[in-house]
């Protein structure tokens, strides 16, 4: 014997073939199920999880190849062994692409069978060594997550137990808490990894369009539909559909996702043809998804449909020293991409970062760091100072100052701030809002904060910037030109930058996304405009 | 005579008992094998007439039958099978599938001979 004992399923058509390979196995101290053809080896794979598969590829029924894709999509990740006596190019190219181990020409004998199905199972065995080392022992990070704490870890072991399923997962979370992040890492620990995940937001998609985006629509569906087009069901075939800021869907909606989610089946948009599809279904929002059916605005039956499995993604602030592993994270992230020489956060700063209550989570925790780096270019450690106000006070005052209900809006990222459109024209610098006033040492200036941002307010800040609200950007008369006024490229540039920043509340990540250039060009534009003085730029 | 039956790797890599049974399941796969292919070829049918050479060829190449394996390869690769002259090709390889019996008895009779001395 060479090996642990192993299962191992021949997949063989001829007798003398399987006979001898069943004679070769069982010498290897393997136990060992023949079946003649693939409708019988599906069957027996899927009751009996062999460790490995001996594989023909001619077989009665169907070709081997489709074999190993369908094991492959029900999530059975025995370890193939091709067997062929096709020993061409492109039949090996054939089976290495859709993953097998390695190969056997026939006719062969007991060592060409096994040295490679002895390095298979070996393989196989330390990957469940690993699996069992890894869920054994507390993970600091897991699937793109950063943070060891236990509320964390309960997230981590639910993803863990429900992902080689096909179980619906519901997540909650408040706004910047990584649903989407949870999302992947359901699909990712999944059978279905080799598949596509495909994410919609159904708060993001209008209404009118929302039928046509999942389900797809055919050439003459609606007007400007000129040509078919695949919806989100079918891309996600055999993998994972995501969709998230779920209890923003329309009713009527809810309706034919609930009809999908029942049958597996759809018609896109236009179309009487009836589509099916294997698609695992992730959703996400930060309602309470129970109050939304309660409010009638979410559909009952489609709640227990897809509220099988719970993933409860805990605030920020719940996550202790997670905290302070997620800065570092970002710290380095940022400070490699800005080439600075931070190290990391200096005792002070991390009793700041930890006092804090972070309403907008970690996605607010990312913009925090990001605008350190930009706006500080010297030294080793990231200290107090360099923290925005917030943080700092609220770190100074204790964690209790500023309780986060739920669904507050993440809060804006720290930079200063330009002024109101009306007072770049200003001519007195004893006029300039306060914001253009020197900073005092070792005080960041203050942040962008629209005027229901109460988080920001603070009685040291002058009223000018506690309730300022950046005027709408290209908000000109009702009867707006055909052609708009021409003004320099730099204030166009400017409205635009400060019309993202509106239209995300502040987050500098999306705005930059929005406006597709790096957000360290908007944290630098807004301090150069802070710093060369906006009265003097339109 | 010789037809290239190659036993020995059999004898190397099993027991002589393993060596009967395989041997045992070969010949009724043989006798099994070379009906339908002398029936596919009475019907002319070109198709069957390759699956059966495909499944013949496996079997004798399994236990080292390299003569009947080569005939049946040689003949359900071709594209050009005229299903006219499958009855031929047919009795060729049935002949070629008694010879590896013969050879196959006088091996596992040589088996039964080192058995006995032992």
């Amino acid at each position: 014997m060479t090996d642990a004992p192993a299962r191992v399923l021949v997949v063989e058509d001829t007798p003398t073939q399987a006979e001898l390979a069943r004679i070769f196995l069982t010498g290897m101290g393997h136990e060992v199920r023949l079946a003649p053809a693939a409708g019988p080896a599906l069957a027996m794979a899927r009751a009996w999880r062999p460790d490995a598969i001996l594989l023909d590829i001619e077989l009665p029924d169907f070709n081997g190849f489709e074999l190993f894709k369908q094991l492959r999509t029900e999530g059975i990740d025995s370890e193939v062994i091709v067997i062929t006596a096709d020993g061409s190019h492109r039949a090996l190219k054939e089976a290495m692409r859709l993953g097998a181990w390695d190969y056997i020409v026939k006719p062969y004998n007991k060592l060409a069978l096994a040295t490679p199905l002895g390095q298979a199972l070996k393989k196989r065995g330390l990957e469940r060594q690993l699996a069992r080392v890894e869920e054994a022992r507390p993970s600091d990070r897991f699937q793109g997550f950063i943070g060891g704490s236990p509320a964390m870890a309960a997230v981590y072991q639910i993803i863990r137990s429900v992902a080689a399923s096909k179980a619906s997962v519901f997540i909650t979370g408040e706004s910047g808490t990584g649903k989407e992040l949870a999302a992947e890492a359901v699909h990712r620990s999944s059978p279905r990894a080799g598949r596509e995940f495909v994410a919609l937001n159904c708060g993001a998609i209008p209404r009118d369009l929302l039928e046509s985006e999942v389900f797809g629509h055919v050439k003459g569906a609606f007007t400007g539909a000129s040509g078919d087009r695949m919806g989100a069901a079918k891309l996600a075939d055999g993998g994972t559909l995501f969709l998230d800021e779920i209890g923003e869907m329309p009713l009527e909606m809810q309706v034919k996702l609930l009809r999908f989610v029942q049958t597996g089946t759809f018609s896109p948009v236009g179309s009487s043809r009836i589509e099916r599809v294997d698609v695992r279904f992730v959703c996400a929002t930060n309602r309470d998804p129970m109050l939304e059916v309660q409010a009638g605005r979410f559909r009952e039956d489609l709640y227990y449909r897809l509220y099988v499995v719970p993933v409860e993604l805990p605030p920020l602030r719940e996550r202790g020293a997670d905290v302070l592993a997620i800065a570092n994270h970002f710290l380095t992230q940022f400070a490699k991409e800005e080439k600075r020489k931070f190290k990391g956060f200096a005792p002070d700063a991390e009793a700041a970062l930890v006092a804090y209550n972070w309403p907008g989570n970690v996605r607010q925790l990312q913009n925090v760091v990001r605008n350190v780096v930009v706006l500080n270019r010297d030294g080793d450690w990231v200290d107090a100072s360099m923290l925005p106000p917030p943080v700092v006070r609220v770190g100074a005052a204790g964690a209790a100052a500023a309780p986060a209900p739920a669904s507050m809006p993440v809060p804006p990222a720290y930079a200063p701030p330009p002024p109101p459109l009306a007072q770049e024209r200003a001519p007195d610098p004893s006029q300039r809002p306060a914001w253009e006033q020197p900073a005092p040492p070792a005080v960041a200036p203050a942040a962008i904060v629209a005027a229901d941002r109460p988080w920001v307010q603070s009685p040291t800040a002058p009223p000018s910037l506690a309730t300022y609200v950046p005027p709408p950007v290209m908000a000109r008369p009702a009867a707006a030109p055909e052609e708009p006024d021409i003004v320099p490229l730099a204030t166009m540039e400017r409205r635009l930058i400060l019309a993202a920043l509106r239209r995300t509340n502040s987050d500098v990540p999306r705005a930059a996304a929005l406006l597709e250039i790096n957000p360290s060009t908007v944290y630098r534009k807004l301090q150069n405009w802070r710093a060369e003085g906006l009265h003097d730029a339109d | 005579m010789s037809l290239g039956a190659d036993f020995a790797q059999l004898a190397e890599d099993l027991s002589p008992d393993d060596v009967r049974q395989v041997l045992g399941v070969f010949e009724r796969d043989v006798r099994r094998l070379t009906a339908a292919l002398v029936a596919a070829s009475a019907a002319h049918d070109a198709t069957t007439f390759r699956r059966v050479a495909h499944g013949l060829a496996g079997a004798a190449g399994a236990v080292g039958a390299k003569s009947l394996e080569s005939a049946c390869r040689a003949h359900m690769v071709r594209a050009d099978l005229d299903p006219e002259v499958l009855p031929g090709i047919a009795t060729k390889i049935e002949q070629l599938a008694d010879a590896a019996l013969v050879e196959l008895a006088a091996f596992v009779a040589g088996l039964d001979r080192q058995s006995r001395r032992a």
